[in-house]
């Protein structure tokens, strides 16, 4: 009888790339401005879901077509900037710009991806990363138009002090990126992702073309870096060209391989658990990323499954059991 | 002209020592080394405590830094990249580099920690210079372009005449056929990295005089290094040493016409048009999926 409800509850939710139980999930994130006690708490799960959303768009592509993106922080930066002086010296509206964004960023993406989604995955990753750095050095380099090390302020888009617009609208960002990821995912795209990721020369010999379905991957998660850098940038008031940095990358990869790779809900759900710790050792500095480096190197030796794989695994054990 | 093309043959030396190691890492252990920098860094700092603490002549302290970088280079494989090869199961690449990241990581932020963000350099080794072609060029920059070139014809005697060396090469080969020769894999593993890292740091110690120790510096050489892998093909040994005096001229010629904050910009300019019309590599072999 439950099972019945939950099938019929999930069959039109699936189409839309949802599930019931992501469902419910979500209501308790919408529901969550309620009970914050302070705006902190507020902001706190806005960083949640940003860094959770990025993890995500990254998690599309190492998880499915096994590219990992380094320029993330870079595309995701880029994007922020981009809304950023579109408000600056055009007067866009935030709401154009952040679209804005997530299209440069998902066009440099193409060009990353037209360029080395014929060669091995390690070629998207290099080339990635000094697209980055590049960003990076171009951002510190033209002073006169993004005041380079200095800081560009940037507008933000509600007025007042509450945190409250702002993770209403990240949440949707999130919601709306995790629908069109799993959509993709459940399509034919997402068969032909998988068997990418897994073997090319199969995956080749049974006529799906490497280059365009990573490619199409590749844009789509670049596309993510980029909205969701743009409403970064407007969220958070001050840019400097460290937000394109290697440890911005880092940090959302981390998260992300925590989570699990191939699931996208492992990094989303990952995020919701590790950013509080993190953010309650920003006092540490060094400490911190010390301890990011040993969490890499350790969950890639012992726990390359990341948290989706757990379920499986309890189940697992408690088959064993039974026998 | 001639000025930039010296300081770039110059720069590119080092290159090669480094690139080299990368490649070599690469080719025989498939680890796309992104920590490979930090060894650079090791080299740096332990040459700037052996001239300072232990007063010892500048070739000595640089020795010293070379041994230091292959310790940490061995322990370091020992610790991380031997275990994953025992259980990783599949997407070996990808993991290496992830492993790779976090050893970066924890260098650098623990050398920051435990000596600050603070400059450590010496003004010069070895005092005065000569004159090549009507520039002024010290005797820092010739003992570290000579130590290059020692380091590199020593090592390809290794690689090429030694009976280890032999199984390095033998392992980049074919894996398998080695370990049936009675190759021991485990050991050549670990050898070739530290090797790798000692190279590294061989070249950190030389340029003591020119780029002082700090926690990041390792990512340039770490991003000229990758350039010169991309540029001549990966996998391709030998013209390593070629792509690395490239690099070094591309790199000089870059900040001489551009400025110094455009030079990265003009690197990738570069791997962009490698990668449309040589995706290979300048002197590559197949790396097409």
């Amino acid at each position: 009888m439950k099972n019945e409800l939950y099938n019929r509850l999930s069959a039109p939710l699936k189409k839309i790339g949802l599930s019931p139980l992501s469902v419910a999930a979500f209501i308790l994130l919408a529901l969550f401005p309620f009970v914050s006690p302070n705006a902190y708490i507020t902001k706190l799960g806005i960083t949640c879901i940003m860094w959770g959303t990025l993890a995500m768009g990254f998690d599309f592509s190492v998880g499915y077509i096994n590219v990992s993106n380094w320029g993330y922080a870079g595309l995701m930066g880029l994007g922020a900037y981009v809304s950023a002086l579109l408000l600056k010296f055009f007067d866009i509206t935030p709401w154009a710009g952040m679209i804005i964004a997530g299209c440069t960023a998902a066009a440099i993406g193409f060009v990353i991806a037209v360029l080395t989604m014929r060669m091995d995955a390690m070629f998207t990753a290099l080339l990635a990363w000094f697209v980055g750095i590049v960003l990076q050095n171009i951002v510190t380099a033209l002073p006169e138009i993004t005041r380079g090390a200095m800081g560009l302020n940037v507008k933000p888009i509600f007025r007042g002090a509450s945190p409250t617009p702002y993770y209403y609208l990240i949440l949707a960002i999130c919601i709306l990126t995790f629908c069109v990821l799993h959509i993709f995912v459940n399509s034919k795209f997402g068969f032909s992702f998988k068997a990418l990721g897994q073997d090319i020369e199969a995956a080749k010999a049974i006529g799906i073309s490497p280059f365009k379905y990573r490619t199409i991957n590749f844009v789509v998660s670049c596309f993510v870096a980029g909205l969701v850098g743009g409403f970064y940038g407007h969220y958070i008031g001050v840019l400097s060209p460290n937000v394109l940095g290697t440890k911005n990358v880092v940090q959302i990869l981390v998260i992300a391989y925590i989570g699990g790779r191939g699931s996208i809900w492992g990094p989303l759900l990952a995020s919701f658990l590790l950013m509080p710790i993190f953010e309650s050792m920003n006092s540490l500095v060094e400490i911190k990323y010390i301890i990011y480096g040993l969490v890499l190197i350790i969950s890639m030796i012992f726990f390359p499954g990341g948290i989706c794989k757990l379920p499986e695994k309890v189940r697992q054990i408690i088959k064993d059991r039974k026998k | 002209m001639l000025n930039i093309l010296l300081s770039g043959i110059l720069r590119g030396g080092m290159y090669m020592l480094i690139a080299l190691g990368l490649a070599l890492v690469y080719g025989v252990m498939g680890i796309p080394n992104f920590a490979h920098g930090e060894y650079y860094l090791f080299g740096a700092y332990a040459t700037y405590f052996a001239l300072t603490y232990l007063g010892v002549s500048p070739v000595i302290a640089i020795l010293i830094g070379a041994a230091v970088g292959f310790i940490f280079g061995c322990i370091i494989e020992r610790l991380t990249f031997a275990p994953l090869r025992k259980r990783n199961t599949g997407e070996w690449v990808t993991n290496a580099f992830m492993i790779g990241a976090g050893i970066q990581l924890i260098i650098q932020n623990g050398v920051q920690y435990l000596f600050t963000a603070n400059y450590y350099g010496v003004t010069q080794l070895f005092e005065g210079g000569i004159k090549l072609g009507g520039i002024n060029v010290s005797y820092d920059r010739i003992v570290a372009f000579a130590i290059a070139i020692a380091a590199l014809a020593l090592f390809w005697l290794f690689l090429k005449k030694t009976k280890t060396g032999i199984s390095i090469l033998a392992v980049a080969d074919d894996e398998v056929g080695a370990m049936l020769m009675g190759v021991d894999i485990k050991k050549i593993h670990t050898l070739t990295y530290g090797m790798s890292s000692m190279l590294a740091a061989l070249a950190g110690g030389a340029l003591i005089s020119m780029t002082p120790a700090y926690p990041l510096m390792g990512t340039a050489p770490n991003l000229a290094a990758w350039f010169t892998v991309i540029l001549v093909g990966v996998g391709n040994l030998s013209a390593v040493a070629v792509g690395g005096l490239m690099v070094g001229i591309i790199e000089v010629t870059a900040t001489y016409f551009f400025g110094a904050q455009w030079q990265n910009v003009v690197s990738l300019g570069i791997i962009i048009i490698i990668l449309i019309f040589k995706p290979n590599g300048l002197f590559g072999r197949k790396s097409k999926v």
